[in-house]
Formats: C-alpha cells, structure tokens, sequence
C-alpha cells in the first residue's frame, strides 16, 4: 500500500537514481582518482547532446530530456568503464547507448534492452583491451586529463581487476584469499548503501535486487561444491565486480526488466546465476552486462507467464 | 476492526482542510429539473403534461421496465418543460427531463407508510413500496434497490456500506451523525425483507462522531459497526466484502450469489423513509467541497436542484473553476454548474484551476500493479488500450477494472491509466456489438439464401410437374388426333 500523495514523477525518480549513486561514485573518486569524473562528464555532455539531436530527427518535444533519463544511463556507463579509458570510448559508448539502446526503439520507455548496458557489451565486445585496463593508483588532476586525452602508454598505470586477479590466481592453482577488503569492496559497499536509500525512498522495491544477490549466493555455493577448483565463493562475488552496482541501479531499470512481481523474482535470480556462470568460466571478467542484456531479451516471456492472480478469477 | 484486508489500494487523505462538514438543509428550489435516465438503460416516461400542477412526492415519470425506477416531483408547482437537458458528464450526452417552476408552497402528497411496526407488511410488499418510492443505490452506481434486494433474498449478512467511497466526500458521515435512529430502523426493515440475521455497517476509522452515535442508537445485537481502515477503494462492493468478510466474490457474479447484500448507507436511510413513512425519495444529501470555496459544506437539497444554486451556498471565489461531480477519484469533470442534482449525485468538487500535469512515457515502473486492488497489469493494459489491441487487453481482464483510479493517482508519469482503460472498455463493446450485428446479418442472409432455394426448388418441383402434366395431355391429344385421323381414314376409305 502506497500512502499519502504521489511524490515522484518520473523525472524525479531518475534524479533520485542519481543521488543513490553519489556515495559509490565518490569512494570510485577516492580510489581511481580524477578519471572518473572526466568519464561522467563526457558520458553527460554525449548522452544528453545524443538524446536532443534524436529527438529533434524523430520531431519529439525536447521537453523529454527533462526525464533525466539520458543522464541517469549516461552516468551508468561512465561509471562501468575504466576511468582510464580514453575518452573516444566513453563518446562512442554513450552515443551507442542513446542511440541504439533508446531512441531508435521509441525513446523513453519503449527500449527492450538496458541501454546503458548495450553500450557497455558493445564497448567491451569492440574494444576489449580498452575495457579491461583499470588504474591502480590514484590519477591527479592533470594525470587523469593525460591520460584520457592523449595517447601516452598508460601500461604503467593499469591493473587488472580483482576479479580477474582471483580468477588467474585459482587457475594457477595458488589460494586466494576472498574476504581481502580491498578498494572493489569499498565500492560494493558504496553503491549498497546508495541501494538501501532508493529503497527508503520507494524508488525501488525489493524483488530484483535481493533475489539477484540470492541467485549470486546459491549458484556460487553450488559452484563451490560441485567445482571447487574455479569457484570463488559468495562472500567474494557479493562484493567485488558490478554486484551491488548491478543489483540496485542495473537491473532495477523499469524500463527493461520484468514488471510482474513473481516475474521480477525470476528475472533477478537468473541474472544472478548468469553472472557466476560467466565471471567463472566465461572469458571476460564480469558477466553483469551480458547477463542483464540475455534476460531482458527474455523479459516479455517471463511477464507472459507470471501474470499475477487477478481478484475475483 | 477488520481482521482482514485486500490487496493494493492508496492511503488518500482528504486534500481538503476540513474532514467533518456540518449538514445545512436547503430550502426547495424555484426550479428543478429532473432527468429521467439517471444510469445506464431504460428511460423513464413522463406522466405529466407541461403545464401540469404536481406536488411534492407525486409521480411525475414511470417505466415498466423493472431496471428503472419511477420518479417523484420534488417540489410543489407547475410542470414547465419536458424536453432534453445534458447530463452531468464531460460527453455532454442529453437525456429526456422534466422542469417544474415551484409555486413556493411545498404541499406534499398525503404519505401513507408502514409506520414502526414493519412486519404487518411482506417483504414482498416492503421491497414494492422501496420500487415505488423511486430508490436507487446512492453510492453513485445507481442500481435500483429493489431489483438488488430480491435478487438477495435470504443473504445471511447485509453489509452497510459508510465508507463514503472517496476522500474528499463526506456526505455519509453528515448522514449517519443526523439520522442514526432512521438508518438503524432502515436496517431493520432491510433485514425482515431479505430474512437475514446479520448487519455489518462499515464505516471509516476517522469517523469517531458518526461511530459513536450509531452505537449509541443500536439496541439490536444482530448489528454492529465495523470501523475500517481509510485506505481508498474499500468502497467498492466485492472489496469491502472481502475486507469484512474474507470472501472473494468471483468475477461476473453477484454479491447475493454468496450470500451478501451491499447496500449503501444513505440507500437505507431513504428505504427507512419509504417504508416507515412512505416519503418517496426526493432529497439527498450532496458534498460540496475544494479549494476554491470558503465554506465547504453538506447540504440536504431536493433532487433536480441546480448545482449553481449550491455551490453559491459554499461562497466559491471569483476566479475560474474546476468542477467535478462524484468525488475526486472515480467522478468526472464538468465544463460548468448548469446541471441538476441527481439520486447519485455524491458529491461536488470545486477547485480553483490547477495546472495540468503532463503525460509523459511510460518507464513499466509497476507502481500501478502495485496498489492495483483487482491485481492487474496497468501497465501492459494501458500498452494494449493504446493500441486498440483489445484481443490482448481482454486476454488481461481488462473488463474486471473497476475504475478506481488508484493506479492514476500513483502514475509517476502523470498517464490517466483509468481514461485508457474506459476507451478499451468501450471499444471491446463496440467489436462485441459489432459481432453480434455481423452474426445476426448472417443469420439473416443465410436464411435468406434458404428460403429462396427453397422457394426455387418448390418452384422447379412445381414446373416439372406442370411439364410432365402438360406432356401428358400434349400426348393424349395426340393420341386423340391420332385416332380421329384414323377414324376420318377408315371414314373416307369406306366413302371409296
């Protein structure tokens, strides 16, 4: 039961989606440095710039930028790709997003597909190397500006992910230790706590979010039992990769994922185990994104068959 | 208090300061005018000539159809007018009406009723006398009583419905403070008509003053008073039962079917009136209430009343106005007050002009299925509506909505989910009809092809007989020219 007046509309609702995301993007700010302000703001001035452009070829009323919608998937993006990325790839991604995942199946609401993690699959899928180079230390003002700007060798400056690193470290037969509190987590933890207040302000509900984390627990503890030479354990996939970034602020996207409620239970706990299946035996360090885009493609089947009970039938 | 619930629904506060209103009783109007189709269905018939004296309480319309209650002059005086006036919906849709101009004198017909002791009648003759005094469900739905009462006959529990069915109205409160002894009286003779053992009436929580004295008044212990939570939409009939009663009553049947009567609460008070008293329904009592008056109040005005006349009572400001007649979440806009009070006329809403808020995208966000009490998908009902898909829209229960506005009221993106749903409603009607047309036209035809081979092969049956007739007489006369000339040959052969 919803009670008192109505207090969002849409475009506040996305703008709450924002504020959640503060506390995650300050902690990545805190770690990797300037990069990842730059990327947010590249990622702004092309989505928004793409989202008026296209509106203005489809002759729609540029009063719907104000739905926030273009910044909020802008923002996302920015966010999932290495702050050391240069910035072409940023413009290129967000404009795929705006473009490709949005405006040309109807813009706002008519999307099948989380755009913002169409121009992430379609990033990594293009340029792999560039997607997976993270920094290890934090980048000045001026650093950061260097690197994403010109072409210098950033090698010096990348690292792999933890994932990734655990991933070659079970591979190579040696013990990780999964419950390391390392910067990954801060961020997990960051974007957990920005998760906790969308819920409080009822932007969110909790269906997608805990049976996602539910799906990531049971499949890695599966994993665990069934393969334990490649499983890494619920503990560590909770809190490292996109997991709480995915949980609250991905999947949650109205638009593309299920609106049924048993259909959003189902949504979340297959995403969750897709995830696993892939960072454990897929070739790419997180499966996030391919797991998002995989079921959206299955959403309208998944609300076909969870239609609730209606009253009185 | 309920021990039970339903699913969905809004905690909608009263958006207006004042969530008790005072009842001011209204004097008979100069001039009233009565419409004679109040709901969907028959029309009544006026009985009146223009020009006529009636008075009040007196016949001025009947129909013989069962679904269409008569209608009683309100005041006294001369019949003015009987043509078409517009009904109190944005359509503005004319039905047929009567004006009276009052003479000033409110002479009443003589009023001849049961008095206290209601079993010297039959609950035959009780549910004849609820015909004829014209009652109709007040809530706003405005099914006639008497058809509701004997298709219930037997029920076990009668629920009174004081739920007022809308935020900001208030009119069964002002009800239930200034009649408690003729609503419980009313019960009472709606329970020997139906023969039932229980009466539930509901009424909200926050209406302390109005529990109290029903309380007071009872001295029954077959009824009681639940209060119920004041979350909207327990007003509607099938959710309020499951609210009191824990039954689901299944979608395209009845309450009776289960063994409940619904009625509402300010229905009773005027079965009290008819039976008791034999006082025909000719008042009501009306909210009038918004932001752009001063004194919002309840007023008890005579039906056929002019809007205008009312609101002026509540002293409106000068700017424009934003009108809305039957509450502020299943009631409709009006582009004026030029209408006349009618048996389900609630309430009347007076808002000083708000700035529309403007649709935008659907973004699937749910909130909709989320206090959706019926359970549906608004969200993909209104993506079927919008299409004229109405295969897809029926295939989602679009005809169990029941309008109420909820999943409007919590749109982030400002959509009128509810105006949708009423266009596919209406729409799935027309393709019935329709249907209904093509297959009676193809009844028709196919008769007609039956008939006219039939008449064909009778006609060919009969041609070949005449043929086959005339075959034969064509060869016995030959036959016959045969043998003359026979005859004629031997005849000239003997003259040789």
């Amino acid at each position: 039961m919803i009670t008192g007046k109505p207090i969002l509309n849409t475009s506040n609702l996305m703008l709450q989606v924002i504020y959640g995301l503060i506390l995650g993007v300050a902690l990545q700010f805190y770690f990797f440095g300037w990069g990842v302000i730059y990327q947010i703001t590249l990622a702004l001035i092309t989505g928004i710039a793409a989202e008026i452009i296209f509106l203005k070829i489809r002759k729609k009323s540029i009063d719907a930028i104000k739905d926030n919608s273009a910044a909020l998937t802008a923002i996302l993006l920015a966010i999932s790709i290495p702050s050391i990325a240069p910035w072409w790839i940023v413009v290129l991604g967000t404009s795929f997003a705006i473009i490709f995942g949005k405006q040309l199946y109807g813009g706002l609401g008519s999307n099948p597909l989380n755009p913002a993690m169409l121009g992430y699959a379609f990033l990594l899928i293009s340029f792999p190397l560039e997607m997976t180079r993270w920094t290890s230390s934090f980048l000045s003002f001026g650093e950061g500006l260097n690197v994403i700007f010109s072409s210098i060798n950033i090698d010096a400056l990348s690292s792999a992910t933890r994932l990734e690193e655990a991933k070659f470290a079970l591979m190579e037969g040696e013990v990780s230790n999964p419950i390391q509190i390392d910067r990954t987590v801060w961020i997990n933890l960051g974007f957990l706590f920005g998760g906790v207040y969308l819920f409080y302000k009822k932007v969110i509900t909790w269906r997608i979010p805990l049976s996602f984390l539910a799906g990531i627990i049971v499949m890695s503890l599966l994993l665990m039992l069934i393969d334990s030479d490649h499983a890494m354990g619920p503990v560590f996939h909770l809190f490292h990769g996109a997991t709480m970034l995915g949980a609250f602020f991905i999947l949650t996207d109205p638009v593309s994922s299920s609106t049924t409620p048993r259909g959003r239970l189902i949504f979340g706990f297959l995403i969750g185990i897709l995830v696993i299946i892939i960072r454990t035996y897929g070739s790419y360090p997180d499966g996030v994104a391919f797991a998002v885009l995989l079921l959206n493609i299955a959403v309208p089947l998944i609300d076909y068959y969870s239609k609730p009970k209606v009253f009185g039938r | 208090m309920s021990k039970h619930d339903f699913r969905g629904g809004v905690l909608i506060e009263n958006p207006y300061p004042l969530n008790q209103l005072s009842v001011v009783e209204v004097p008979p109007p100069k001039k009233a005018i009565y419409l004679l189709k109040q709901r969907e269905g028959a029309s009544a018939k006026p009985k009146v000539k223009v020009g006529q004296k009636v008075k009040v309480g007196q016949v001025i319309a009947v129909s013989n159809n069962d679904y269409c209650v008569p209608m009683h002059s309100s005041i006294s005086g001369v019949v003015s007018a009987i043509d078409d006036q517009p009904i109190a919906h944005s359509s503005g849709l004319k039905v047929p009406s009567i004006s009276i101009e009052s003479d000033g004198k409110d002479d009443w017909i003589s009023l001849k009723g049961c008095g206290e002791e209601v079993d010297k009648c039959t609950p035959d003759e009780i549910i004849e006398k609820i015909r004829n005094a014209g009652i109709v469900g007040m809530g706003g739905a405005g099914f006639p009583a008497h058809v509701k009462i004997k298709g219930a006959q037997g029920a076990k529990t009668i629920i009174i419905n004081a739920t007022e069915c809308d935020p900001a109205t208030l009119c069964d409160d002002a009800l239930m403070r200034k009649y408690p002894e003729e609503i419980i009286k009313g019960i009472e003779v709606l329970m020997y008509a139906c023969q039932s053992q229980k009466a539930i009436i509901a009424v909200e929580e926050d209406k302390v003053d109005a529990i109290i004295k029903l309380n007071q008044t009872i001295k029954n212990k077959n009824i009681c008073v639940e209060a119920v939570p004041i979350k909207y939409s327990t007003g509607a009939e099938k959710l309020l039962i499951k609210l009191l009663l824990d039954k689901v009553i299944p979608t395209g049947s009845f309450a009776s079917s289960s063994g409940v009567l619904c009625q509402n609460i300010a229905t009773v008070k005027a079965i009290y009136d008819a039976v008791v008293i034999g006082k025909p329904l000719v008042s009501r009592i009306v909210t009038v209430n918004g932001s752009a008056l001063k004194n919002p109040s309840n007023y008890e005005v005579r039906i056929g009343s002019s809007f205008s006349d009312i609101v002026k009572k509540s002293k409106p400001s000068a700017n424009p106005h934003e009108i809305r007649v039957g509450g502020m979440m299943m009631g409709v806009d009006v582009p004026d007050k030029n209408y006349s009070i009618c048996k389900i006329t609630s309430s009347i809403i007076v808002d000083e002009i708000k700035i529309k808020q403007k649709e935008s995208a659907c973004i699937r966000c749910s909130k909709c299925n989320e206090v959706c009490p019926i359970n549906l998908l608004p969200q993909q009902l209104f993506w079927f509506c919008k299409s004229d898909n109405t295969k897809k829209a029926s295939s989602y229960d679009l005809q169990d909505c029941i309008e109420c506005g909820c999943c409007s009221y919590v749109c982030p993106s400002h959509i009128p989910l509810v105006e949708y749903f009423q266009y596919g409603k209406a729409l799935v009607k027309k393709e019935l009809r329709e249907q209904e047309l093509a297959a009676k036209s193809r009844e028709r035809y196919e008769f007609k092809e039956f008939r006219l081979d039939r008449i064909k092969q009778e006609r060919d049956k009969m041609m070949a007989e005449k043929k086959a007739a005339l075959k034969a007489k064509m060869a016995k006369e030959k036959d016959n020219k045969a043998k003359i000339a026979e005859a004629l040959k031997r005849v000239n052969d003997k003259k040789k």
